[in-house]
Parts: C-alpha cells; structure tokens; sequence
C-alpha cells in the first residue's frame, strides 16, 4: 500500500512540480532581461498554490456529479477543458508578454501574474484532486492510514526535490540557454496537455479515431520509470494516435514560433529591446 | 508567414486522417462491475477491429481509476457510480488493465481475437 501510494502520488504531482518550476524560472530570467519594465514578484506562486489547493478539494467533491454529464463521460471532457485552457493561457503569456508592450502597458505585470495564477491553480487542481479522491477513499480503512500518509509525504517530498533540482540546473545555465530552455520545455508541455486533451475526447468519443501512429511499448513502456518520466517531462507515449500527435505538435509549435521564444534566439542587445 | 502557412497545411492533412476514422461507430456495449476491488469478469473477449463502449460499475463505496497502458485509457470511478469508457477498433492481442487505487487486486485482461 505504501508503495502504490508513493508512485500513485507522484505521477499526479511531478508534471505540475515541473510546469511551477519551469515558470518560475522564466519569470527570474525575464525579471534579469528588463530588470525595469518587468516587475512581477513572485506573490502568484502563493495564491495559485491556495487557489489550486482549494480548487482540488471542490473539483474532488464534484467528480460524481461531473462523470455523470454528457452520457458518463463529463470527466474527460472537463478535464480536456481544463488542458486547453491552461494551453490557451500560456499562448497567450508567449504572445502578449513583450518588453515594448510591458513600457506602452505597466499594468501588464499585474495581468501576468493573474495568468499564472490561473495556470498554475489549473495544473494543480487537475492533479491534485485525484490524489485527494484516492487518499479519501482508501484511508476509510484504518489499517491503510499510515502506509498511505507516510507515502504521499515521500511522494510530495520527492515531487517537490525533482521541481526544485529541475529550477537549480536551470538557473545554473547561462541565462540565454537557460530562457531557450525553458521556452522547449514549456513548448513540450503544452504538447503533452494537447495531446492528454486529444486522447480524453478520443475516450470520451467526442473526437474520431485515428490510427495509432508507432507502438514502442517493447522499446520503452510506459510503466517504467524512465518511461514515467519521459512523460512527464516531453508527453512520451508509447502508442499515440495520429491525432494526438498532431495536436501535441500544433501546441509545441505555437509556442515555439511566439514572440517570446524568438527573444532567445536574437542578439542580447535586440532581445533587451524587443 | 510560411510557419503559418505550415499550420494550415498540416491541420489539414489531420483534419482528413480525422475524417478517414470517423466510420468507427461502437457497435458493442460490454459492462464491467467493480466488487470488492476486483473487476468481474476479469477477462474479456472482444471482436477486433470494432469501437467498444465499456461501461464500469463500480459497486464500492470508494473511488477506483481504471488504467491500461496497452489501450491508452486512465478513468477515474467514484464510489458506488458507474461510467463509460470507449475503446477500439484494436488490433488482435492481449491488454492487460488494472485499477490504479487497488493494483494487487483490480487486474484484468481483454483479449482481442
């Protein structure tokens, strides 16, 4: 039980340790990149962390009654919406947050940090609220109490480590590889959610089949750790279909030719000027 | 202006690998009843090449998360609920699922012929 707690617990959180970690390093570089247009403290990683807390529990409490829409298949739907959303969100962070816009706008600080604290409630609430189903559920047995708490502990303890060492060896890079870093990773992410949204709909039958594109099951389940990880960090599926890698790539790709993306590619003088 | 180009052309070309699946209708309906954190019938026939419409009750009064990495499906069932999970068409082969709350107990295996 202990051990099915920890690894339960941690595939919910390391993709929203990751995703927090990775924006906020962005957030630290672009603060070094226009140390006085961009402003933005770091006082969104505590109200999203509240918002998506208290998000969790309400959206846990509501599952019964979401998985009863749309003919039982509410939950996947709701869950694509939640996906796309937070995509949606982080385009726009990618396209509207430019330094000219930031000098003509200063309140632009204030709507950024607003944006994250939605993506970030987002993320948290999506994960968070299956953990909170599952601790409910499986602690009414008295005898699992333990095993279960010590092991969400040590997931949390785990997922949080691997978010904080993911921030550190970003930080440690130059900063320029450090941005073009986190702009992939972040392109990488919005892949994944894009893809996790395709493949609900696909469950729920609101979007066609399409075939399975390769199948490297044999190569790399996604059982595994490495293949676990590989998830969470670059959406890795062992079987996907056509339509989920299209539209992992449409998301990937939308970040990656954003304004903000391109900073990272430009001269360090354009970059301070753009 | 090309990179947008690009998009189009692609979205596209997805749109009609879309189209060309969109005769799958399911055309079985199969239930699954979660008792005593085990699924019954634990093992399944099904026709391959044909879209299934699983429907899982789950007779316990705590939640359950139906999971297979071989049919790409994760689900959560609450309590004493029912729900509906879409699978297929599949090729003929054996996928093995389980129920991520209670793994040591919730297994079971739907073999496509």
């Amino acid at each position: 039980m202990f051990l099915d707690a920890v690894i339960l617990i941690l595939q919910e959180i390391v993709e929203a340790a990751l995703l927090i970690s990775v924006l906020v390093t962005l957030i630290r570089l672009l603060r070094q990149l226009w140390p006085t247009e961009f402003t933005l403290g770091y006082f969104w990683l505590l109200t999203s962390s509240v918002f998506g807390l208290i998000g969790s529990w309400l959206y846990a409490r509501l599952i019964p009654t979401i998985s009863l829409w749309f003919d039982y298949v509410g939950l996947e739907v709701v869950n694509a919406l939640i996906q796309t959303l937070i995509i949606a969100l982080l385009l726009v962070l990618c396209y509207g947050l430019t330094k000219s816009r930031l000098q003509k706008y200063p309140k632009l600080n204030q709507l950024i940090s607003i944006l994250l604290t939605l993506v970030i409630s987002l993320g948290i609430f999506r994960e968070v609220s299956e953990i909170i189903i599952y601790v409910g559920g499986i602690t009414a047995q008295p005898e699992n109490v333990a095993p279960v708490m010590m092991g969400s502990v040590i997931a949390l303890g785990i997922g949080a480590s691997g978010g904080i060492l993911l921030f550190y060896c970003l930080v440690s890079m130059p900063s320029r590889w450090a941005l073009r870093a986190c702009m992939i990773l972040l392109a990488l992410f919005a892949g994944n959610m894009a893809s996790q949204a395709c493949l609900l709909l696909t469950q729920a039958d609101w979007l066609p089949y399409t075939p399975e594109l390769w199948n490297s099951s044999s190569v790399l389940p996604e059982y595994t750790v490495s293949g676990q990880l590989l998830y969470a960090l670059v959406g890795y599926e062992a079987t996907p279909s056509a339509l989920q890698f299209t539209c992992y790539l449409v998301a990937a790709f939308l970040i990656l030719i954003s304004p903000l993306y391109k900073i990272t590619w430009f001269s360090k003088k354009q970059s301070e000027t753009d | 202006m090309n990179s947008m180009k690009f998009i189009i052309k692609f979205i596209t070309v997805c749109y009609a690998l879309s189209i060309s699946a969109l005769g799958f209708a399911a055309n079985q309906e199969v239930e699954i009843v979660i008792q005593d954190h085990l699924f019954f019938p634990s093992t399944l026939e099904l026709p391959a090449g044909q879209k299934i419409r699983l429907i899982i009750i789950n007779q316990d009064p705590t939640a359950e998360e139906f999971e297979s990495y071989e049919l790409n499906r994760e689900k959560v069932i609450p309590g004493n609920s029912r729900t509906v999970i879409f699978i297929g068409p599949l090729a003929p082969g054996d996928y093995p699922f389980f129920g991520e709350f209670y793994p040591r107990t919730a297994q079971g295996m739907i073999l496509i012929r």
